[in-house]
């Protein structure tokens, strides 16, 4: 029973956390078509810049949110000078992005050194729920994950600004054609993934130790998340996603070592790629 | 194949482009091989050493331009099969006991071993019509799950330490022998390897084959609509990229002396991505050339205390300005040298 409790307070932390990390990626890929893979730096970017204003003396919150602004800022920047020249062609994007983090990485090695950094907990400390304790940063991080997820879920649906990013996505030509600035809209919302990623970078440094290739782990998992879930199904597939590969993850680390357990799941995952390509949770 | 589909594939790509192609890659070939076998004649010591690595690594880099040149697939995981080479030549020579040169078995088992896997996870992922981008994820999985593996196994493959590899030995059974251990002979072992690899490759993307590659990079559709089986020319392309990145580890193993897990892992692919981008996907040659020139300016700059540390950046710069400026690589920018020239000499 407590091994029951424990697992299944694990899968959930662990999904949520992993739905946090792949949400950025998720919106830039789901939406506008490209894939990041520069995904991984703009987390290890955000947990660099928290770690760097907490250690000024700055609080927590406010060197969260100043970090992932500061990721969104770069992200624009990187849109603006290449990667708007470039929708018509994906892969080359694909390319793009992958230089982008090539240089983000070896920038954030000048700057910060390569040394492991550490960010202290904001809150220490864990919640008693009878028999099983649950780290309470954790839990709050796991709310803010749905928190986040639901608040954009309410943008895409419920205001004018996401029926004409929804209509964007279904048809980007007729959507020009009636007069949305597309390439506007673009720009913003791979401002905002970036500003996502930047955020649970921030938010994810506290849990790890802080190094330069901290956001590679993340970068593949959370792509398999956004493939097991379907592109496009930025909010339910994000979940959904995340739920697959970290459930496995935890479910399989019972049975064996915590490396085996990643191999299985990846292995896992290019067998889902390849015979549900569209994604595990989307009709055919 | 009938007459129809055949002519038809040739059309698929710019005839007149690749007419132009072929002649200037023969030559740049030709004098790039007679360079690098006069270079141990002239010069001695650490570059007889380092070179042959390099002409490995221009080695991998062409299994990646059969891909990505010829069939316009990226794989960010080329170092999987590059590692599967190297640990299986290390391996064996650290625990079989065999009649046989236990390195031959290793190479062969390399060899076959990486080519095979990258034929089985090739039918796996392309007979489902896995294209591009998702192709690109997969295989960036595979660099680390083989990567993970290799470190896991700490017991056989030395984990994080590497596997240390001893030199080959070059025999015919009891005739003759001639080890390795000195640089001069590796030298040219491995030069021969790789010449004799180049030109069989570079006879395989000409013949028929590799014209039906070239169409299903232009037009992947068309292709399968004139009756091609684009799914097993695209595992079999696969197959002999795999086959290609499994001799070049192998040897390299038993050039440098170990097989590391770093040898498989993703940085290291994509690494072989930015020398073919740098080199040019389009040309053979200009891969192979690609990666040993950035693989020696970067061992050469990273002497320099000044700038060691800015050439990873200077690097990334590099290859954003040949995604966006030099699509073709080096080979494009030197074979439109020549084609002013022309223009420049014509009345």
């Amino acid at each position: 029973m407590d091994t029951l409790i424990s697992v299944i307070t694990d899968t959930v932390l662990i999904t949520l956390v992993l739905a946090l990390a792949a949400f950025g990626l998720a919106i830039i890929y789901g939406l506008i078509g490209v894939i990041n893979m520069g995904h991984g730096a703009m987390l290890t970017l955000g947990a660099y810049f928290t770690w760097s204003l907490t250690r000024h003396g700055m609080p927590f919150v406010a060197s969260v949110l100043l970090s992932a602004s500061a990721v969104g800022t770069v992200g624009l920047v990187f849109e603006h000078l290449i990667i708007r020249h470039f929708y018509n062609r994906p892969f080359d994007t694909l390319l793009l992005t992958w230089a982008f983090f090539l240089v983000a990485t070896e920038v954030i090695k000048i700057v910060f050194g390569t040394d492991f950094r550490n960010v202290a907990r904001p809150i220490e400390g864990a919640i008693d729920i009878g028999i099983y304790r649950i780290p309470a940063y954790r839990t709050i991080v796991g709310g803010l994950s749905i928190l986040l997820i639901l608040s954009t879920a309410f943008i895409l649906y419920k205001t004018s600004l996401g029926i004409k990013i929804r209509a964007m996505v279904q048809n980007r030509e007729m959507a020009g054609l009636l007069g949305l600035n597309v390439a506007f809209m673009y720009k913003c919302v791979f401002g905002f993934g970036s500003f996502i990623a930047g955020l649970a970078g921030g938010l994810i440094a506290p849990m790890y130790s802080v190094d330069p290739y901290m956001g590679n782990t993340f970068l593949v998992r959370s792509f398999f998340v956004v493939i097991v879930g379907g592109i496009g199904q930025v909010l339910a597939g994000t979940l959904f996603g995340s739920f697959t590969i970290g459930g496995l993850e935890t479910v399989l680390a019972l049975f064996s070592d915590q490396v085996i357990a990643q191999i299985a799941v990846f292995f896992i995952a290019v067998v889902l790629l390849r015979f549900r390509p569209q994604g595990v949770f989307t009709g055919r | 194949m009938t007459l129809e589909a055949h002519s038809a594939a040739n059309d698929a790509h710019h005839a007149p482009l690749r007419a132009r192609l072929i002649h200037g890659e023969d030559l740049a070939a030709i004098v790039l091989f007679l360079a690098l076998a006069i270079v141990p004649l002239v010069i001695s010591g650490y570059v007889v050493y380092i070179l042959p690595q390099y002409m490995l690594l221009g080695l991998l880099a062409m299994s990646l331009a059969i891909l990505w040149g010829y069939g316009g697939i990226v794989s960010f995981g080329q170092a999987a099969f590059f590692a599967i080479g190297a640990y299986s030549i290390g391996l064996v020579m650290k625990y079989a006991s065999l009649p046989v040169n236990p390195a031959y078995i290793g190479i062969l088992l390399g060899t076959t071993g990486a080519g095979l896997a990258a034929l089985v996870i090739g039918y796996f992922l392309f007979s489902a019509g896995v294209r591009s981008t998702y192709f690109v994820v997969a295989t960036l999985a595979l660099s680390i799950i083989v990567e993970q593996t290799v470190k896991s196994f700490s017991n056989i493959t030395g984990g994080w330490n590497g596997l240390y590899v001893d030199r080959m030995t070059v025999s015919l059974g009891s005739l003759y022998e001639l080890s390795l251990f000195d640089d001069m002979p590796m030298y040219y072992t491995v030069l021969l390897v790789v010449f004799v690899v180049y030109v069989v490759t570079v006879a395989v993307m000409r013949s028929p084959f590799g014209k039906i590659v070239i169409g299903v990079r232009e037009n992947e559709d068309r292709m399968l609509a004139l009756g091609f089986n684009v799914p097993a020319y695209k595992t079999l392309l696969f197959g002999l990229s795999g086959l290609l990145a499994g001799v070049a580890g192998a040897f390299y193993a038993t050039h440098a002396n170990f097989a590391h897990p770093s040898n498989a892992g993703v940085l290291f692919s994509t690494q072989v991505v930015i020398w073919v981008a740098v080199g040019g996907r389009r040309s053979l040659i200009g891969a192979f050339a690609g990666a040993i020139i950035v693989a020696s300016l970067s061992n050469y700059l990273s002497s320099i205390k000044a700038i060691q540390n800015y050439w990873p950046l200077l690097q990334g710069l590099i290859f954003i300005a040949a995604i966006i400026l030099f699509r073709e690589g080096l080979a494009g920018l030197v074979e439109s040298l020549f084609q002013k020239q022309k223009h420049a000499s014509a009345p």
